[in-house]
């Protein structure tokens, strides 16, 4: 079996949301073959930032959003790849009253091309759309465990080969959010009262850097990622997180895959350095992957 | 197999694209004229003002009077071809009504304005200060008995203000702009409702006043809603400057005799925690084995311990005591066990649809609370049954009083009993926990007390009203926050309260 693939997968656990970035690398599954990995995620924070106020809750404590994700990535060719994921979400906090909660989360379709090959600078796009797979409950944040917005992103990757198995790669992407029906009929949207049930959830930026080694099917790397919303209101004082809310995070990461056949394991760990109406997650996800022939 | 991939491929992305409108947009409501223009409102039974006329004003100036002429003049040779598309937004969003209007800004304000204040450093809740309203904790604290008392007042100052409008109306009896000069093109439909004073500016200026009151820190906002509001009234042809003047001095000197009451009702001794610690054993004599305690961490001081002492609307104190609920069930005893037990079966599995529920009635931090939930429902039925500005504010005035009222009931019941929340006993929520005893449930209390009350205005839609107020009870224990017994029994006494208020709007005339 000598595919070159990747089951790269980023969960940026915000502060009660999992948006499942897509997978962000060059390396693609030849047709026909399909990767299919069970990832499990844990993230967690104590403190968050109530706007740009850091802060604790004592009546919260820790919240913990753990989930567990199937996902399958497929060559339609070589140079194009279709990836699914679906996540199941369970939302805990330590202290306080607030009800955990837990569902099938939101549905993603990625698809990956393989633009332009110039050299050692290799380009590449994605188009992703996701969709709540469930009804789940989306106001009760942050113990919600998601947002409920349909989302359509795209995403631009620059990758450049350095010597020694060594690479750097950017990527920048913008994720469409759909507005969501809320169970309530009013609420607050920055100073503006709402009189109705459908909320304006802004839309999103996200860009990674990253510097890493690979080799054959290991990979080993260190990453930088920014996300932001376009435009949102911030968390009133002393008020829990609402849909509206811009949310912002700068977090560091490091990733390593292993996989010496058509079983390996992959394992990710990032921390929040700085945000706004955003939890200073740390987030760890593990995987196993697994390699097949279809057909 | 690879094309028929990227087809479907295509086809959900644009599907999303298509599905991803991200904007929420309220619908826009169309000006009316009203079904009755009330002409005989004039001698409407008021609740503060002791006649109609005990504020005067002065008497118009002809509408052959030169200055009379020049302000004619002014609206179709100055405003008239002057008219910005802004402003005719702004002419657009105040034909709603300016009582409508009013209400919905009052709501805003209350959901602005209530966040529970945070823990300092040393691990207590700084008391907001209304001589320093913005700074942090910011004042109010908008919570459900002070949305319930600003909107009661702002209600009644508007309707006693009005009724005074409407009497000297008819008195001088100067027709509208348009009427008098046919040059005149307004831009909300007209009357034969006469314009001295202009009704417009007399809700402005006495909503002025009293959100002005209640919410210190908001000069400068509520200073451009008065000004919009008046102006509004010039862009649109419908009011010449001297109606817009007489109707601020009238609207004003009212709502300055309503915050008399307002300062005397008792609000100022409403957060009297010394109180607490003869309130608990008295609960304790009463047989409470576990009485309430915060379960917020710090420890918060409960909401408005002494807000049960403050003045009622349309029942005495002898009353207010006479149908306080009576003891609810104790710890121990196969009904409070019964009632436990029913929560644990919702903590263990709530439903989708219970969980709707109980968000859907949650009002809680950042919302406008159960009395601007209910106060909303009777702006939008009156809008409906095209009320006048005058029937408007008085059905408001009758529905505002029986929430007030309301409030005071359900916390001196509240604090009479010191009784238990269901958090005391490990069950979580999926709606956050007020903090202050549980017996009985305000959302219940307030809610049956509104649906009396709107029921009798359009009893068409009482059974609408009557189940909203019945699932607005039950999201109670659905979000896990209350036993069932303060559910049905705060519907019992609510609506006992309501009907208070619909004898006194009968005995009035009203209904």
């Amino acid at each position: 079996m000598k595919h070159t693939l990747l089951c790269v997968f980023i969960s940026f656990v915000s502060m009660n949301t999992i948006m499942a970035q897509m997978p962000h690398d060059q390396i693609y599954m030849n047709k026909n073959i399909a990767c299919g990995a069970l990832m499990y995620g844990n993230s967690s924070w104590t403190n968050y930032w109530e706007n740009s106020l850091k802060r604790d809750n004592p009546n919260i404590g820790k919240l913990s959003t753990e989930s567990l994700s199937a996902m399958i990535a497929y060559g339609i060719t070589k140079k194009v790849n279709a990836l699914v994921m679906v996540p199941y979400v369970k939302t805990q906090a330590s202290r306080g009253n607030l009800m955990g909660q837990q569902g099938l989360q939101d549905v993603s379709l990625w698809l990956k091309a393989n633009v332009f090959n110039y050299k050692q600078l290799h380009g590449h796009a994605t188009l992703g759309v996701s969709t709540p797979m469930s009804n789940y409950v989306t106001e009760f944040m942050p113990m919600s465990i998601g947002i409920g917005a349909k989302t359509f992103s795209a995403r631009a990757i620059l990758h450049y080969n350095l010597p020694s198995n060594l690479f750097i790669s950017a990527t920048s992407s913008y994720i469409v959010r759909s507005s969501v029906t809320v169970d309530r009929d009013s609420y607050l949207n920055g100073e503006r009262l709402v009189n109705s049930s459908s909320v304006s959830v802004p839309n999103a930026f996200d860009a990674m850097f990253r510097l890493g080694y690979l080799k054959k099917e290991n990979q080993l790397e260190l990453f930088a990622e920014h996300f932001s919303c376009a435009g949102g209101d911030n968390i009133r004082r002393n008020s829990m997180p609402f849909l509206t809310n811009d949310m912002t995070m700068t977090a560091v990461g490091a990733y390593a895959k292993y996989q010496p056949k058509s079983i390996g394991v992959s394992a990710k760990v990032s921390y929040v350095l700085d945000g706004q109406n955003a939890g200073q997650s740390t987030n760890v996800t593990v995987g196993l992957l697994y390699l097949f022939k279809v057909k | 197999m690879k094309k028929y991939i990227y087809y479907l491929i295509t086809i959900l992305c644009f599907g999303f694209l298509l599905s991803c409108e991200n904007s929420a947009s309220e619908a826009l409501i169309a000006p009316y004229i009203p079904a009755n223009i009330d002409e005989n409102a004039g001698s409407w039974k008021t609740f503060i003002l002791s006649s109609p006329t005990e504020v005067s004003i002065a008497s118009p100036a002809g509408t052959n009077d030169p200055t009379y002429q020049k302000e004619i003049d002014s609206l179709k040779n100055i405003v008239a071809p002057n008219l910005t598309n802004e402003q005719r937004q702004i002419v657009a969003y105040w034909g709603a009504g300016a009582v409508y209007r009013w209400n919905e800004l009052a709501r805003e304000l209350s959901a602005r304005y209530n966040s529970a204040p945070a823990a300092n450093a040393e691990g207590k809740y700084p008391v907001p200060d209304a001589a320093n309203p913005l700074a942090d904790p910011k004042f109010p604290f908008a919570n459900p008995p002070y949305v319930s008392r600003a909107l009661a007042y702002l209600s009644v100052a508007q309707f006693d203000a009005l009724v005074s409008a409407w009497k000297y109306k008819y008195q001088f009896n100067r027709q509208s702009p348009s009427v008098v000069d046919k040059a005149i093109k307004p831009l909300l439909p007209v009357s034969n409702l006469p314009s001295y004073p202009s009704e417009d500016a007399v809700v402005a200026q006495a909503s002025y006043v009293i959100l002005l009151a209640m919410f210190p820190g908001e000069g400068p906002f509520l200073r451009s809603k008065l000004e919009e509001c008046k102006n509004a009234r010039l862009w649109a042809g419908m009011n010449v400057s001297s109606d817009l003047n007489a109707g601020v001095s009238l609207g004003g000197a009212v709502a300055a005799k309503v915050m008399v009451r307002a300062r005397a009702d008792g609000m100022g001794a409403a957060n009297n925690q010394a109180a607490t610690a003869d309130m608990i054993t008295r609960s304790k004599s009463l047989g409470f084995t576990t009485v309430w305690t915060s379960q917020e961490s710090p420890a918060r001081p409960p909401m408005l311990p002494t807000f049960g002492n403050v003045k009622t609307w349309n029942f005495d104190r002898a009353t207010l005591e006479a149908i306080r609920p009576a003891i609810p069930y104790i710890e121990g005893s196969a009904e409070f066990k019964k009632d436990y037990e029913e929560l644990v079966a919702i903590d263990k599995n709530q439903t989708r649809e219970q969980a709707a529920i109980a968000n859907f009635w949650a009002d809680g931090p950042g919302t406008y609370t159960p009395p601007g939930h209910w106060h909303r429902y009777g702006a939008n039925a009156g809008f409906e049954a095209k009320y006048s500005e005058v029937r408007m504010a008085r059905m408001l005035a009758y529905l505002g009083t029986a929430e007030m009222d309301a409030g005071i009931g359900c916390w001196d019941t509240k604090f009479y009993y010191y009784s238990p929340r269901p958090q005391q006993y490990g069950l979580k929520t999926s709606v956050g926990l007020p903090n202050f005893p549980s017996y009985t449930s305000g959302h219940s209390t307030f809610s049956a007390a509104g649906a009396e009350v709107l029921s009798a205005f359009f009893p068409q839609k009482a059974s609408t009203f009557n189940s909203y107020a019945q699932q607005a009870s039950d999201s109670r224990v659905y979000g896990l926050i209350h036993w069932r017994l303060d559910c049905t029994m705060g519907l019992k006494h609510g609506k006992a309260i309501g009907q208070y208020a619909v004898k006194r709007a009968s005995q009035d005339g009203a209904l």
